[in-house]
C-alpha cells in the first residue's frame, strides 16, 4: 500500500519534473519565479563522502532548519572529480548542485554555461564571505563559497624546544623561515629536518604567486620565481629539508613527514589541522605538542595582516534544473554562506568561508586543537588569495609551470634556465 | 541392401529449407558475434568517428564544436610541447622493443628446456604482467630512488661514484622507465614465445644436429625463422603498445622532470581533460592514430616481402 502510493508521487513528480521542464524553456535560469516549497529533495555532488564529512554535515545541518527538505549527496571521485562532473553535465545527469573543487576548473564551467547566476542569493548575504570574488566574473556571481582555506606554518612544538628554537610568532619572513629550518636541522642532528615542503607546486608557487608583487601568472613573465627557487634548492642542500627527488621516488606523504615527527616545520593548508587531529586520534600520527602559525612573508611589511593562499571551495547550481528546483538550491546556498552553517564546518575542523568571533570560538573548542594566541591569530587574522587566477589559459600556464617546478627541483636545469625555458613554453604556446 | 540403396536420396532436402538453414546458421552466427560488436560500435568504433570529426573543431566538452578547419594541426607544426612528446615516444618505443624483444625471448629460451619446477619458474616471469601497475610504479620508484635506492647502493658497491638519478633525472628518467616497463611485460611476450617455439617440430632440430650444425647454429638457422610469425605478430603489437604508452609513465615519473618523460599520449590526456580541450587533445590522437597506423602497415609489407 505503502509503496504503491510512493510509486504513484514518483511518477507524479516525475511527470510534473517533465512538464516543468518542457514549459521552462530556457528562462529557468532567470531565478525568481520558481516555488522552492513545490520541492522536498535537492541533490548535491561531492566526493570521498566517508572521509570527507562536510558535505554531509551541510546537508545535515540545512535539513535540520528546512525539516520539508532533503539534501541527497551524489558521490564523486575525489582525484577525477572534474572530468566526472564534465561528463556529467554534457550528458545532463548531474546532480542540481555541484561543489566547485578549485578555482583552476571554474572557468571551464562558467565559460561552458554550466553554472547558474546566483547573484542574487549573494546580495542579500550580510558580512563578509571569502572567496566571493573569485567566483564573480563581469559583476556576476555564479557559486556561493562555503569554505576558505589557507595556507599555514605547521611547527612540532617539542622539536622546536629540543633544538632550542623560538617558535614562530608570526612575524617571520621567508629568509628567517630558511634560516630557523637549518638551525633545527642541525640541533635535531638526523632525528628530524628543520622543515618539509611537500612536492606540490603550490608549496612555493602559491606563496610566491600570492605574496610576490611583481607577480602575475597570467602575464607569462615569471622571472619573479627564481629566487624562490634558489631558496629552496638551498634549504635542500643544507640537508634542511628532504630533497624533492627522495619525496617523488619514495612516494612521501606530508601527513606522515609532520605526523610522525621527521620534520619541525610544514607549510601547508588549513585543512590539515583537522587531519592532524583525526590521526592523532587514531594513532596513525604520533602524540605531540604543536601549533600553527601565519605563513612567513615575503618581507616585514605584512606580518599584521599575514598575506597567505588558497582557492575557496564553492557550490554552484545546475543551470538544467527547473525553476522550482533552482529556488530551492539557492535557499540552500544563502544557508551554506550563513553563520549556521559556518558553526557547522567549524566543528569538524573546516575552515569556513564566514569567520566571526562564534566561528572562531567553535572552531578552537575542538579537542585537542592548539589555542595558543598564534594559532587563533593564525586562524582568525590573514589576507587569502585565490591559488590561481581565473582565465582559460590558467590550467595550461600552470602545467607548464609544474613542468619548470619539477625540472628545477630534481637539479635538471638552474631556476633560471627552467624558468626562461617555461617562459619561452608560455609564449608560444599559450599567449604567442 | 534397400536402406543402402534409398540413403543417398533422403539427406537431399528441398532447395528452400537449404536456404533457410543458411540464413538459420547466419542468424546464430550473428547472435554470437552481436553482443561483442555492439560494444565495439557504442564503446569504440563511434568514438573514434567522433575523434577524426572533434580534431577539425574547437571543443570544450560543453555545447557546440565549431569547426576551425586544420586549424589544431597547424598548430601542431609549431607547438614545442607536442614535438618533445613526439620525440620522447619514439625514444620510448626505439628502446622499448628491441629490448621486450630480446629479453622475452631469452626467457622463453631459458623456460623452455625440461627441468624441474618449469612450471614455478613460467609463472614467477609472467608474474609482473599481471601484478597491479601502481605497485609496480611505487616499487621500481624505490629501487630507483637515487640516494637510499638498493639500485644505486648497488652501483656504488660496484665502484661506480656518480651513479645516474634515475627518475629523478631528466636524461636517465625514460631509460629507467623503459627498464621498468621491460620487466613487466616480458613474461607476457615469453609466453607467445613459448608457444611459438613449442610448435618447431623436433625433426628440424635432429636433421640440424645430424647435418652437424651446433647450438648457435640451430638457434640462427632453425629457431629464428621458424619463429618468424611470432616475431611478427610481437613485434607488431609490441609497437602499437609503446607508442600508446601511458599509464606506467603517467604513475611512475607524471612526465618529469620537466617534460622528460612526457609522451603523446599523456600529452592527449592533459590537452583534454586537464586543460579541456578536446579539439586540439583529439588532433593529437588523430596523428598518433596514424603513426600507429602506418608502422603497422609497413611491418605487414616487409612481413610480406620476406615471405616471397
Amino acid at each position: 500500500m505503502k509503496r504503491t502510493m510512493l510509486t504513484g508521487a514518483a511518477a507524479l513528480a516525475a511527470t510534473a519534473l517533465t512538464l516543468t521542464a518542457c514549459s521552462g524553456g530556457d528562462d529557468t535560469g532567470s531565478g525568481g519565479e520558481g516555488d522552492a516549497s513545490n520541492v522536498d529533495s535537492i541533490s548535491l555532488a561531492g566526493w570521498s563522502l566517508s572521509t570527507t564529512p562536510e558535505f554531509q554535515v551541510l546537508a545535515d545541518a540545512y535539513n535540520e532548519q528546512n525539516p520539508d527538505v532533503t539534501v541527497e549527496l551524489k558521490e564523486y571521485d575525489a582525484t577525477e572529480y572534474d572530468t566526472q562532473m564534465v561528463a556529467d553535465l554534457a550528458a545532463g545527469s548531474a546532480p542540481d548542485m555541484y561543489v566547485l573543487k578549485n578555482l583552476k576548473n571554474f572557468v571551464t564551467y562558467e565559460d561552458g554555461g554550466q553554472l547558474l547566476d546566483v547573484s542574487d542569493v549573494v546580495s542579500e548575504i550580510d558580512g563578509d564571505l571569502a572567496g566571493i570574488d573569485a567566483y564573480t566574473v563581469d559583476g556576476t556571481t555564479y557559486a556561493v563559497p562555503y569554505r576558505q582555506d589557507a595556507w599555514y606554518l605547521y611547527y612540532n612544538k617539542d622539536l622546536f624546544d629540543e633544538a632550542g628554537v623560538d617558535y614562530p610568532d608570526g612575524s617571520w619572513t621567508w629568509d628567517d623561515y630558511a634560516e630557523n629550518a637549518e638551525e633545527l636541522s642541525d640541533a635535531l642532528g638526523g632525528d628530524a629536518l628543520g622543515t618539509y615542503q611537500h612536492s606540490w607546486q603550490s608549496t612555493l608557487q602559491g606563496f610566491a604567486n600570492a605574496q610576490d608583487p611583481e607577480a602575475d601568472v597570467l602575464s607569462g613573465n615569471w622571472e619573479y620565481l627564481v629566487p624562490w627557487y634558489e631558496r629552496v634548492l638551498e634549504l635542500q642542500e643544507n640537508d634542511a629539508q628532504m630533497s624533492f627527488g627522495a619525496i617523488t621516488t619514495n612516494s612521501v606523504t606530508y601527513q606522515s613527514q609532520f605526523g610522525t615527527q621527521q620534520a619541525a616545520m610544514m607549510p601547508m593548508g588549513s585543512w590539515y589541522v583537522a587531519t592532524l587531529l583525526a590521526q592523532q586520534e587514531s594513532g596513525d600520527a604520533e602524540e605531540f605538542d604543536w601549533g600553527f602559525a601565519p605563513a612567513p612573508q615575503m618581507d616585514a611589511s605584512t606580518t599584521e595582516t599575514p598575506v597567505t593562499f588558497a582557492d575557496p571551495t564553492g557550490i554552484g547550481v545546475n543551470p538544467a534544473v527547473d525553476a522550482d528546483t533552482a529556488a530551492a538550491a539557492k535557499d540552500f546556498l544563502a544557508f551554506v554562506a550563513s553563520e549556521d552553517a559556518a558553526t557547522a564546518l567549524a566543528e569538524i575542523g573546516i575552515t569556513p568561508a564566514v569567520t566571526n568571533e562564534a566561528v572562531t570560538e567553535t572552531f578552537f573548542s575542538i579537542e585537542g586543537i592548539p589555542t595558543d594566541e598564534t594559532s587563533q591569530f593564525t586562524f582568525s587574522t590573514h589576507e587569502v588569495l585565490p591559488e590561481n587566477p581565473v582565465s582559460a589559459d590558467t590550467a595550461t600556464l600552470q602545467n607548464i609551470l609544474n613542468d619548470a617546478h619539477s625540472e628545477i627541483l630534481s637539479g635538471g636545469s638552474s631556476p633560471e634556465d627552467a624558468i626562461a625555458d617555461a617562459m619561452d613554453r608560455a609564449q608560444s604556446e599559450v599567449l604567442g | 541392401m534397400a536402406t543402402a540403396v534409398d540413403a543417398p536420396a533422403a539427406p537431399t532436402p528441398p532447395r528452400r529449407n537449404r536456404s533457410r538453414l543458411t540464413l538459420r546458421n547466419t542468424f546464430i552466427g550473428w547472435t554470437f558475434i552481436l553482443p561483442n560488436f555492439i560494444g565495439f560500435a557504442v564503446l569504440t568504433l563511434v568514438p573514434v568517428i567522433a575523434l577524426f570529426y572533434i580534431a577539425f573543431t574547437s571543443w570544450n566538452a560543453f555545447g557546440q564544436a565549431n569547426w576551425i578547419g586544420l586549424e589544431n594541426f597547424s598548430r601542431l607544426l609549431t607547438d614545442g610541447t607536442f614535438h618533445t612528446a613526439l620525440f620522447n615516444t619514439g625514444y620510448y618505443a626505439a628502446l622499448h622493443i628491441p629490448l621486450t624483444l630480446a629479453a622475452s625471448l631469452g626467457l622463453a629460451l631459458l623456460l623452455n628446456h625440461k627441468m624441474r619446477g618449469i612450471a614455478f619458474f613460467r609463472t614467477v616471469a609472467f608474474f609482473p604482467y599481471i601484478t597491479s601497475i601502481v605497485a609496480i610504479a611505487v616499487v621500481w620508484n624505490m629501487l630507483f630512488s637515487p640516494d637510499s635506492g638498493p639500485i644505486n647502493q648497488f652501483l656504488m658497491a660496484l665502484g661506480l661514484d656518480n651513479p645516474p638519478g634515475w627518475t629523478t633525472s631528466s636524461t636517465w628518467a625514460m631509460p629507467a622507465v623503459v627498464l621498468t616497463s621491460v620487466w613487466r611485460e616480458m613474461g607476457y611476450y615469453m609466453l607467445l614465445f613459448l608457444a611459438g617455439l613449442q610448435a618447431i617440430p623436433r625433426e628440424l632440430y635432429e636433421a640440424a644436429r645430424v647435418d652437424g650444425a651446433n647450438a648457435v647454429q640451430r638457434f640462427w638457422n632453425v629457431t629464428v625463422p621458424s619463429l618468424r610469425p611470432t616475431t611478427f605478430f610481437v613485434t607488431v603489437i609490441l609497437t602499437i603498445q609503446s607508442f600508446k604508452v601511458l599509464d606506467l609513465i603517467l604513475v611512475m615519473t607524471d612526465g618529469g622532470p620537466g617534460t622528460s618523460t612526457l609522451v603523446l599520449a599523456q600529452y592527449i590526456y592533459r590537452k583534454g581533460f586537464e586543460e579541456n580541450d578536446f579539439g586540439y587533445a583529439s588532433a593529437v590522437a588523430v596523428v598518433l592514430f596514424f603513426i600507429c597506423l602506418g608502422l603497422t602497415v609497413v611491418q605487414f609489407l616487409l612481413n610480406k616481402r620476406k615471405e616471397v
